[in-house]
């Protein structure tokens, strides 16, 4: 379960980019996160990744409050959070197969469960006949596969995404969508943000919408029309 | 079930370990790898480094040697010790006796007053003065050659002594410039540790240099690493074998360039060591030190990329 208690985030000049934010996002569940740019959704992810801490208030990930969370627990906890970029963030000079193996190498899995977990991820992701290219060689849509197979090979119980269907055609973007779904379905929170609305509304999850940091609406299921 | 209460990607300690020893592996074939793919720059710094190590080693082996000339030569500097004029050669025997019998003494010389003279008169320009002399005005003398390998202050002390007898008049000690060498020598000592200190210093900033480039132009990389779970170390551990892989070639080199210094000098010392009898011969840098440059410098260059990573790569987190 995640849960932001009266969390707000200043940045240095006085910008505040969430303020006193609350919500919950039940274990197993998938939530949108949107709002026009700089509503604060991709502070709101950054903070889940400890990425960025908060000025004020608590974030907790399954009953871990994420503020005593420092040192060596920063690489464990994001160890067991699955990430994917707008940008992919993928390692250009690795191949796609070292590229989805890296978290399981940092994680201390033996090669060969690894070899077999990345085939796996790259196959759920329809990627492994590629799985010896180089992302270069790949279109942006299948580079962010690449990117949405490394988040998930780890078997994280939390996978966070940014926008992560900003590059992509309504077509494939249905496709990526379609397998955050699926990794639901299994039991696994997702938590997307996106500013993609008509997407959102296709998927018909729950939508927590921000404006300025300020939830403003906090959308179940069926009441997105 | 929950991302920070149950994970989901524990491996074994066992697999954990392999896993490590794995990754160790991985760290030392990739940095050398990317050394490889720029061999300028690689060698730039190898060289570098190289040429630093190799300036101590180069006057490690110059002190070393002029120590030694210092002890061949001083071998041969006997105390000249001149007695009374009014001596008779038994009580001149008895002297050198009582000297000769001195711990510190390897071998003490009589020479008589007409050996004495027979020596000057062999010189150019003499032989008229002496023929003009009514009577022999030299005195006996006593060479004293201490025992081989005693340092300056013994000397000094055994010339002392010998200066106190009664019988004697003037002590003529040809040694002293070997108290001056030591001197010297014990400067040079400090000169080079100093130097070698300066040097290594200079070559754990051309590691971090190196490494700090490096890491700043893969800093992409490092964040990707970072933002899937990426420990501290596990980040810094190919710009650590990539220090250690600096030094230990740089190291190599300077040990192979301090042994290039000592085939130069081979040929003018075996030059000198004729005019000198043969007493001179050059001695080469031990081999344990030859040895232990490349190790110490591995060392060197693992520090730096320790160093500078972990300052880093406390920016990027």
């Amino acid at each position: 379960m995640i849960q932001f208690d009266q969390v707000s985030k200043h940045y240095a000049g006085g910008h505040e980019a969430l303020s006193q934010l609350s919500f919950t996002v039940p274990t197993g569940e998938m939530a949108f996160v949107t709002g026009h740019s700089g509503a604060g959704k991709s502070t709101l992810l950054k903070l889940l990744g400890v990425i960025e801490r908060p000025s004020h208030g608590t974030i907790s990930v399954g009953g871990q409050n994420l503020a005593k969370v420092r040192g060596r627990g920063i690489p464990k906890l994001r160890q067991r959070i699955g990430m994917v970029f707008q940008n992919h963030r993928l390692l250009m000079d690795r191949t796609v197969f070292a590229n989805v193996e890296l978290p399981l190498t940092i994680a201390g899995i033996a090669r060969q469960e690894r070899g077999r977990r990345v085939r796996a991820a790259l196959e759920k992701v329809g990627l492994l006949s590629y799985e010896r290219q180089l992302p270069a060689t790949l279109s942006t849509g299948e580079q962010q596969r690449v990117g949405i197979a490394r988040a998930i090979v780890g078997r994280p119980s939390l996978l966070i995404a940014d926008e992560p269907t900003g590059n992509l055609d309504p077509q494939l973007a249905l496709e990526i969508m379609g397998l955050f779904a699926e990794f639901q379905q299994v039991g696994t929170t997702v938590l997307i943000a996106s500013h993609d609305l008509p997407l959102i509304k296709r998927m018909r999850k729950r939508v927590v919408v921000l404006d300025h940091g300020r939830l403003v609406a906090d959308l179940a299921a069926e009441e997105v029309l | 079930m929950d991302a920070a209460s149950h994970p989901r990607n524990e491996p074994s300690r066992t697999r954990s370990v392999s896993s490590w020893r794995e990754h160790h592996g991985w760290s030392a074939a990739d940095s050398l790898r990317r050394l490889a793919a720029r061999p300028f720059g690689s060698l730039l710094t190898i060289a570098v480094m190289g040429l630093a190590l190799a300036l101590p080693l180069a006057f490690c082996l110059l002190l070393g040697n002029v120590q030694q000339m210092g002890r061949a030569l001083g071998q041969d500097q006997a105390i000249n010790v001149f007695l009374q004029p009014d001596q008779g050669e038994s009580q001149v025997q008895l002297l050198a006796k009582q000297v000769g019998d001195r711990s510190d003494v390897a071998a003490v010389t009589v020479k008589t007053p007409q050996q004495g003279l027979d020596e000057l008169a062999k010189l150019q320009g003499f032989s008229g003065a002496l023929d003009a002399l009514e009577q022999n005005p030299l005195p006996y003398v006593l060479m004293v050659q201490p025992k081989p390998g005693l340092d300056a202050p013994t000397v000094e002390r055994l010339v002392g002594d010998l200066r106190d007898l009664r019988s004697v008049a003037q002590v003529q000690d040809s040694g002293s410039w070997r108290q001056r060498l030591d001197a010297l020598l014990g400067v040079g000592d400090r000169v080079v540790l100093a130097l070698a200190l300066m040097l290594a210093v200079a070559a754990l900033l051309v590691v971090g240099n190196t490494v700090r480039v490096d890491i700043a132009s893969r800093s992409e990389e490092i964040g990707v690493l970072l933002l899937v779970g990426a420990s501290g170390a596990f980040v810094r551990r190919p710009y650590l074998y990539a220090g250690i892989w600096y030094g230990l070639f740089s190291g190599i080199l300077a040990a192979l360039l301090a042994l290039a210094i000592e085939f130069a000098l081979s040929g003018p010392v075996a030059q000198l060591s004729q005019a000198y009898d043969g007493k001179l011969h050059i001695s080469g840098l031990p081999l344990w030190l030859l040895l232990a440059t490349p190790v110490a410098a591995a060392v060197l260059g693992w520090l730096g990329a320790r160093l500078v990573s972990a300052w880093q790569l406390r920016k990027a987190a």
